[in-house]
């Protein structure tokens, strides 16, 4: 298996003297292809701020993100944007569908970012429909649909593109018991049957219990970095 | 494609905000069409009055004519400026004029006025004059049986020699060669009012005022007519081109009515801060919108980058936004528009005060219907808004994924 993610010596701190916060301190993982991750730990432990580091939406204070090999920190803004809608798929813990698109058109997005043809994008969308769950709801605006429903949708528009990996910043935090169990089982799938790279950022036992992997962050540290042996092939 | 579909949606996210801005980017191009328009209709009947009373669109000349008149600064009318006149087809018509002082009598009191000789049935072809008659005929009868010119007097000779249709009136002036001008003619119409500019002037047929003048075979002036005002520097030009004569000056009516068109021009100038006030207050509103639409997309527009949407597609599509509402509202203008110009134009507002000018009276101020009317307040409103959503998305644009996602 090759490495889709390696971090080496990663920092992320805000403020200054003595406001300095030191976020993440000396963080250095790596990640393979297909596996299906969990960043834990308590609020404030950094989990978010390594998510973002690595989906290249903040810069490090020091160290360095390489992603599929490339290294982001010397990426320009522009290179770094097109670097996240062709390699990276964003899951949100609000959701952030766009509001005025229907879910199809939400589904379709990022491909029709990426210049796929119609044709494509239309087979790859409804096969996302299927896998998901979403029959019959791809007319609808995301007002129009549940919580969890809404949750599938950008589970569908951050998987539909292909990327390497998949960040998730607490996914099931809004979502019942219930729905949760249900998307997670959707996304574990997902990983089992395409080989995507899938990295949660959660406080939730319910991914902890299917993660392969578990990173225990505490103040900005790795205190942990536990292989699940249950898991073990 | 997309960039559209988002811009056109989004319009209808906030109805109620999208309605007020629409209304007054609407409001504004009713306002900034019938401020245009009843400008140029107003200026237009004035120009046309002033043009068609006397002026004529264009005047030919000896060289230095306008700036100092004199009698011996004439041109022959057998020159051939005559046939080009004739033979140029954008000329519709034209007069040819004689200019003088001189001293008239009636029977009791004497009075210093001007003298014009105009060509009857050319003057009548080419300016509203035949219209100015208020009592008597026009040169209806030219000399009549004693073998005096008829001729037609403006009310200030009337009132001032105390005369009256078929009274004698004696004119005194001195010649071009030199010899004293002296001769009978009999009143035979009044022109104008007791206000306008020939209140002193005496109108003499052509031939007669040569006569008069010794200036047989010469004129100090040609007025021509064309197919309209605006189309007077083209004719000049191409009058001066065939003329081709340095010692003859073809001017315009702009030049010839310099302090009337300079003070009008002024007066345009004016109009145009009443609409810049107009479009400052559209702008103030659409602005006030964009902000809070960008303020609350904030989050939206993090999502957008954070996905990998280009940072030009999120200020094109609050650009188009804001363009598409300019356009619909002004679509919506356009229609209410028709109705009150069309009225405007065809009925217009009955003046409490009518002005005399020259004897024509202008007593309704009409509008002006046409394409220019109705597309420069789209052009003023639509690229008002696009500019003043420039900040706004640029600063959307520029919005850190981060930031935006994290409410920082």
């Amino acid at each position: 298996m090759s490495k889709v993610i390696e971090t080496s010596h990663l920092c992320r701190y805000f403020g200054e003297g003595e406001l300095l916060v030191k976020a993440l301190d000396d963080v250095s993982i790596d990640v393979e292809e297909g596996e299906f991750s969990a960043i834990i730990g308590p609020s404030g432990s950094g989990k978010s701020t390594l998510l973002h580091l690595i989906g290249g939406l903040d810069k490090p204070t020091h160290g360095e993100v390489i992603l599929a090999g490339t290294n982001i920190e010397s990426m320009t803004r522009s290179a770094l944007s097109n670097f996240r809608r062709d390699h990276i798929g964003f899951v949100f813990q609000a959701y952030n569908l766009i509001p005025v698109l229907s879910t199809i058109e939400n589904i379709e997005y990022v491909m029709l970012m990426q210049g796929v043809p119609s044709s494509e994008r239309r087979k790859r969308v409804f096969e996302m429909l299927d896998i998901l769950g979403l029959d019959g709801l791809g007319g609808r605006r995301p007002a129009q649909l549940s919580g969890g429903q809404q949750q599938r949708v950008a589970v569908a528009r951050a998987m539909v593109s292909r990327p390497n990996i998949i960040l998730a910043d607490e996914p099931t935090a809004n979502l019942d018991s219930k729905t949760g169990i249900s998307l997670l089982d959707m996304m574990k799938d997902l990983n089992v049957r395409h080989g995507m790279t899938f990295i949660f950022s959660t406080h939730d036992q319910k991914i902890m219990d299917r993660a392969r992997r578990l990173i225990h962050l505490r103040d900005g540290l790795i205190e942990l970095d536990e292989q699940r042996k249950e898991f073990a092939a | 494609m997309l960039v559209a579909k988002l811009a056109f949606r989004n319009i209808f996210r906030q109805r109620r905000r999208s309605l007020l801005t629409g209304l007054s980017m609407g409001g504004g191009y009713i306002l900034l069409a019938l401020t245009i328009s009843l400008v140029e209709g107003s200026y237009n009947n004035i120009i046309n009055i002033v043009t068609t009373d006397h002026t004529g669109h264009v005047q030919i000349h000896k060289e230095n004519y306008l700036e100092r008149p004199g009698i011996f600064k004439t041109l022959s009318r057998g020159s051939g400026i005559e046939t080009l006149l004739a033979n140029e087809p954008s000329v519709r018509s034209w007069a040819p004029r004689i200019y003088g002082v001189g001293l008239g009598y009636g029977d009791e009191k004497s009075a210093p006025l001007s003298i014009v000789g105009i060509d009857p049935v050319m003057e009548r072809n080419t300016t509203s004059i035949f219209g100015k008659v208020r009592e008597g005929n026009y040169f209806s009868d030219p000399v009549n049986s004693d073998g005096y010119y008829s001729v037609m007097i403006g009310y200030g000779v009337a009132d001032m020699l105390k005369l009256s249709i078929g009274d004698e009136i004696v004119l005194i002036s001195s010649g071009a060669d030199g010899s004293i001008a002296n001769d009978i003619y009999r009143v035979g119409a009044l022109v104008g009012s007791r206000d306008s500019y020939e209140k002193m002037t005496v109108y003499l047929p052509l031939e007669a005022a040569q006569d008069f003048f010794s200036m047989k075979g010469k004129v100090h002036e040609y007025a021509v007519m064309t197919s309209h005002p605006s189309e007077a520097w083209k004719l000049t030009a191409v009058l001066s081109a065939i003329i081709d004569d340095p010692l003859v000056t073809v001017s315009p009516w702009q030049v010839v009515e310099a302090t009337f068109y300079k003070s009008m021009e002024a007066d345009k100038q004016g109009n145009k801060v009443t609409m810049g006030i107009v479009v400052f207050l559209i702008c103030i509103g659409v602005l006030n919108t964009v902000l809070m639409s960008v303020l609350e997309r904030t989050k939206e527009f993090g999502v957008m980058l954070a996905v990998g949407t280009n940072r030009l597609m999120v200020m094109a599509m609050i650009i188009l936004e804001i363009v598409t509402l300019g356009l619909l509202s002004c679509a919506i203008g356009f229609l209410l528009s028709l109705p009150l110009l069309y009225w405007f134009t065809h009925v217009g507002i009955t003046m409490p005060q009518p002005i005399d000018m020259g004897g024509v009276i202008y007593d309704t101020m009409v509008g002006e219907m046409g394409a220019a009317i109705f597309i420069i307040p789209v052009v003023i409103i639509v690229g008002s808004a696009a500019a003043v959503s420039f900040i706004p998305a640029i600063r959307a644009a520029l919005i850190t994924p981060l930031d935006a996602l994290s409410d920082r």
